[in-house]
């Protein structure tokens, strides 16, 4: 069941605008709950940021437009990830075919692999399904 | 306080439902009549639609009624979503970032009721032009939680959906 005025504005809402609020609110999500597992609260975060707790009490309340910049300096201080960018990683198949795949896991770094010996290979096939999924 | 009708108001998303207030001589609902009011201004058209999509996508869908998605409690209720600004024809309204407000009631991170709202232009509710929709919001977040602590109301397995002590779906407090 949804109200059907609140149904007509959603579907009038710009899919930008829709993605927009889910990914600010779900960066304001992740880092409170990197806070908390830390141990932080917004005064040492402050303070390990050089900035004032009410900016970081904004940052935290999804008031504020978060830069590139400071998510990375929020990163460097909490040695966690906050955003993941996906990259895209090239499989060679016989013949010289590749194929590609986009990894979510940067961390790992999956090699190179020949197609033909990934298929038969289920250590690398679950190593793919992994990082590739 | 006259009586109203306590009803399911949007319960698509998977983590979380909502329920809103409606007097008993009205057709609509309390936030139904603000969204309608304020879908007809078009300055307001995107910080509507935000505020929707805040609601319905990131909490309704996405992670439930939880903490860091709501601000702290303004007596009874909370305010949605955050703070603002915003120019209207020639006055701009100066609060920190975003113009609208709704009020809400948490009464578990899968379910909130949630009343009216309005533009809010000043710091406080009590200075606000949303006065009156704080306080009647209050009101109404009052009755409902006395009306939860008494077991009037219950809640059933999945957590979810609301009922009286007779298995009405729609409550009248």
């Amino acid at each position: 069941m949804r109200s059907t005025i609140a149904k007509r504005i959603l579907d009038n809402t710009p899919e930008k605008t829709r993605h927009f609020v889910r990914k600010q609110a779900d960066l304001v999500v992740r880092i409170n709950e990197l806070l908390r597992a830390k141990g932080y609260t917004q005064k040492r975060l402050a303070e390990a940021m050089g900035k004032k707790p009410s900016e970081i009490n904004r940052w935290l309340k999804g008031e504020h437009n978060f830069t590139f910049k400071s998510i990375c300096h929020l990163e460097a201080v909490l040695g966690e990830s906050i955003f993941e960018v996906p990259k895209r990683r090239v499989f060679t198949a016989s013949k010289g075919v590749f194929f590609e795949v986009t990894v979510y896991k940067n961390k790992v770094k999956p090699a190179n692999h020949k197609f033909e010996d990934w298929k038969q290979d289920s250590f690398k096939r679950e190593q793919f399904l992994e990082y590739g999924e | 306080m006259n009586n109203f009708v306590l009803e399911l108001w949007d319960d698509q998303g998977s983590s979380c439902s909502f329920y809103t207030v409606r007097w008993l001589d009205c057709e609509k609902s309390e936030t139904d009549l603000f969204l309608e009011k304020f879908e007809k201004i078009p300055e307001l058209q995107e910080p509507l639609q935000s505020l929707l999509s805040f609601i319905l996508d990131a909490i309704g869908e996405d992670h439930g009624a939880i903490d860091a998605l709501f601000n702290r409690e303004e007596n009874e209720v909370q305010g949605l979503p955050m703070h603002g600004k915003v120019r209207l024809n020639k006055v701009t309204f100066y609060y920190p970032q975003f113009p609208l407000r709704i009020y809400a009631l948490r009464l578990s991170e899968r379910l909130v009721v949630l009343f009216n709202g309005g533009i809010k232009d000043a710091q406080t509710n009590q200075a606000s032009s949303l006065n009156s929709e704080w306080r009647e919001a209050c009101e109404f977040a009052k009755k409902i939680t006395r009306a939860w602590l008494d077991g009037i109301i219950e809640v059933d397995s999945t957590g979810r959906i609301l009922t009286d002590y007779n298995n009405n779906k729609e409550i009248i407090l």
